[in-house]
């Protein structure tokens, strides 16, 4: 039995392609039928399911919501619940499952599989940002923060607490969060060929041969488990989601992707990645792998450009709070920047299935920011010349991305 | 942009399509892997010049296993215990040389996860050792008998006079010593008799290329043991690949983990040296998976996949030249080092799992089961 994928698809051109006929066939796009919202069935069911995806951002946002918290909030705890270890989570459903977010992070088929080291490194970085946290900043938490030194600082009447360099260690996980877990299980897992193309997954797909004892077929779920970390927000509804775009309790990726689209430079660009969410999954349904893995294309190039935007906009705006002297504020963008700038390394481009920036030049710009005393001391050329390396890897300007 | 590329692919397809009719048999014939590879050739060197031999090595390893438990509990000696041991070291290693052939009666039985499920459950031996009462059979005591177990009772009870005085006095634990070391070789006595028996010819003439068909079915196993038993078991649990947190406990042989690298390396090289189709006695070489592949003319990135597989498999034994001889050991020092074996093993499982059994028309009747 001849069941490859590439052999089948092959055959299948050489049958069409070969008989003028069915040239029109291959060239126009199979009968696709779009919904209007994310909904699909099989025998009268649904077949959309991410409940794993839910579960990881309900897992995030419990973590984030204790980070501050140094009443009650351990250094221990946090680790627990960063590896779902010890039963530590409020949300007894989440202590139940089987699942941990420290274990999907930096974790994608096409980034990590085989480099490990690197994903080891940065789940390092995540336990790092908590340990600190909970250890040096916690210990000066009644302090003023100065160069060098962790504690307080006021942006306006809010308090923030960061480290000897000025970093919130809450926003630098946050963000990095968003790229580490959300970005690369999406665009660089979940929607990559190897995933959605595993052993049998095409040939099950077009067969409608659904997994044992569901209702959809593998390469469906796939697609909806990177669906799910973008729109699986319990607040979101799941099947129309930009109904609560930029209103959602959601403080990840889909927060961010309403924010860009708020800005009129990038107006749009939430819409088109739900229509391209949407289109991808119902090519599935009707087995046109070709318009699949256009929208893939769209998704990765819409997200990686979210990433990228909002970490010129941070850097834009830390530069110019800096330049009013005022360091809460400007520290609170600088950090929330750096984490984007952390998550650039997940972004995916379509083009070459890597980073739109490099590896080394992100490592570079991290340690441009945080060296010596770090936010108390970088230059607004600094600033400036990362923000504007960045852009030139996207088709936008810093000057549209920083209103 | 995208819409060209589209067309671009789609063209450059139909091109390709049209073309292959000159092509012959490149990757396999249209319907059904009907390939002219003597399969039943290989299938024949693989049962008469490896797997049988090799069962047959196991087998009167694990008969040593037993006559020097036996002995020891006899009467236990310091003697008598540095025989078990050695035994049992000598066991453990030959079981790396079988442990990939798990079809046939061996699949039947479950021998894999009777004779290696580790980390041990000490604890619940430690319980059945004083209770005094106990059914090996049980499924639910896969992680309390075999090779592990023995590492444990063996290397896990403090020093060799220590370890001695305490089989010398308690008639509990000689006991539970014996029926380990006693199933261990009956199971391998089993698995072993059935390839010297009806079933190697079962095996041998079942030479369809349906996924029943013994090539189809042993390559997934083969595939899947290198994934699963060998990359996850050996490297990627205890280095925390996929947890991002480092177990060193769940090193193969833990107690005794100074042998910990060499059964890595000895299942390594036993897998490599089923991939060359090499004999297990002697320098014998037949009928492979390399010469299949060179045979189907397999081409990736403008090598031959035979190659690349085979530079992989020297870039794995290469990156473990840098491993220390105790795994648990380089777990807790450089982790890293870890990582680094798990990825050169995570290269090959691409290479053989997508690559290889593409090349050979066999479909992956398993999957990754990571997804949520």
């Amino acid at each position: 039995m001849k069941k490859l994928f590439v052999s089948a698809f092959v055959a299948a051109l050489t049958l069409s392609s070969c008989s003028s006929d069915d040239d029109t066939d291959i060239l126009n796009e199979k009968n696709i039928e779009v919904p209007v919202s994310y909904e699909f069935t099989r025998n009268g069911a649904s077949t959309v399911n991410f409940e794993g995806q839910t579960t990881r951002l309900q897992m995030s946002a419990e973590i984030l919501s204790n980070f501050t918290d140094f009443d009650n909030a351990s250094e221990e705890m946090l680790l627990n619940m960063f590896a779902n270890e010890n039963s530590p989570f409020a949300n007894e459903d989440l202590n139940a499952s089987s699942k941990s977010i420290k274990s999907k992070v930096a974790a994608s088929n096409l980034y990590f599989s085989t480099n490990n080291v690197e994903a080891s490194e940065i789940k390092a970085d995540f336990d790092s940002w908590i340990t600190e946290q909970m250890t040096t900043v916690k210990a000066n938490k009644d302090m003023l923060a100065e160069a060098g030194q962790a504690g307080q600082i006021a942006q306006g009447t809010r308090v923030r607490y960061v480290n000897g360099k000025g970093l919130e260690l809450n926003q630098a996980f946050a963000k990095s969060l968003i790229g580490g877990l959300l970005v690369d299980q999406i665009l660089n897992n979940y929607l990559s060929q190897p995933v959605l193309d595993e052993a049998d997954n095409r040939l099950n797909n077009d067969d409608e041969l659904p997994e044992e004892g569901k209702n959809y077929t593998t390469m469906e779920h796939k697609w909806d488990e990177a669906y799910g970390y973008l729109y699986g927000d319990p607040s979101i509804p799941a099947s129309n989601p930009n109904a609560v775009l930029n209103e959602s309790d959601d403080s990840l990726l889909f927060n961010y992707l309403g924010q860009v689209d708020e800005d009129e430079d990038f107006a749009g660009i939430a819409e088109e990645t739900f229509e391209a969410f949407k289109t991808g999954r119902a090519a599935i349904v009707a087995g046109d792998y070709i318009v699949r893995d256009e929208q893939v294309a769209i998704i990765r190039e819409n997200i990686s450009k979210t990433i990228a935007v909002r970490a010129v906009y941070y850097l834009q705006d830390g530069k110019n709070l800096l330049a009013n002297g005022e360091f809460g504020a400007a520290f609170h963008a600088l950090s929330e920047g750096y984490g984007f700038l952390y998550s650039l390394r997940f972004t995916n481009d379509p083009m070459t299935n890597m980073p739109y920036v490099s590896v080394s030049d992100i490592n570079n710009f991290k340690d441009q920011l945080l060296s010596g005393n770090g936010f108390w001391e970088v230059s607004p050329d600094t600033l400036d010349s990362i923000s504007e390396k960045i852009a030139a890897e996207f088709d936008f300007s810093v000057a549209e991305a920083a209103e | 942009m995208i819409k060209f590329s589209r067309l671009f692919i789609v063209f450059a397809l139909i091109f390709a399509a049209c073309s292959s009719e000159d092509d012959g048999t490149e990757t396999g014939g249209e319907t059904g892997g009907t390939d002219s590879f003597d399969r039943g050739a290989m299938l024949i060197n693989w049962a008469d010049n490896i797997i049988v031999p090799a069962y047959n090595n196991m087998a009167a390893k694990t008969q040593n296993v037993e006559t020097a438990a036996t002995a020891f509990t006899a009467a236990p000696d310091a003697a008598g215990f540095q025989q078990l041991r050695e035994a049992y070291v000598d066991a453990y290693k030959s079981f790396q040389s079988v442990s990939m052939f798990q079809v046939g009666k061996a699949e039947e039985i479950n021998y894999r996860s009777y004779l290696n499920t580790y980390p041990a459950n000490t604890s619940n031996i430690d319980s059945k050792i004083s209770s005094g009462s106990f059914n090996l059979e049980l499924p639910s005591s896969f992680a309390e008998q075999g090779l592990p177990a023995l590492d444990y009772l063996l290397f896990g009870m403090g020093t060799s006079e220590e370890t001695v005085a305490l089989y010398s006095s308690n008639e509990n634990y000689r006991s539970y010593l014996n029926a380990v070391a006693l199933r261990m070789n009956s199971l391998t006595a089993e698995v072993s008799n059935s390839w010297n028996g009806d079933y190697r010819d079962t095996f041998v003439s079942n030479t369809s290329s349906s996924s029943t068909g013994s090539v189809d079915k042993f390559t997934n196993d083969y595939v899947m043991y290198f994934e699963k038993i060998l990359r996850s078991g050996k490297i990627g649990f205890p280095a925390g690949a996929f947890t991002g947190t480092a177990s060193p406990s769940n090193v193969e042989a833990r107690f005794n983990a100074e042998i910990s690298r060499e059964l890595y390396l000895e299942a390594v090289q036993s897998f490599e040296d089923f991939f060359y189709g090499r004999h297990f006695s002697g320098n014998g070489t037949g009928s492979s998976y390399k010469q299949y592949l060179e045979y189907l003319d397999s081409i990736k990135d403008g090598a031959d996949l035979a190659g690349l597989i085979e530079n992989q498999l020297d870039a794995i034994q290469s990156q473990s030249s840098s491993l220390e001889t105790n795994l648990k050991s380089q777990v807790e020092k450089d982790n890293t080092k870890m990582l680094e074996a798990y990825d050169e093993l995570q290269k090959a499982v691409i290479l053989l799992k997508v690559d290889m059994m593409q090349a050979l028309s066999i479909s992956v009747d398993y999957v990754d089961s990571d997804g949520d």
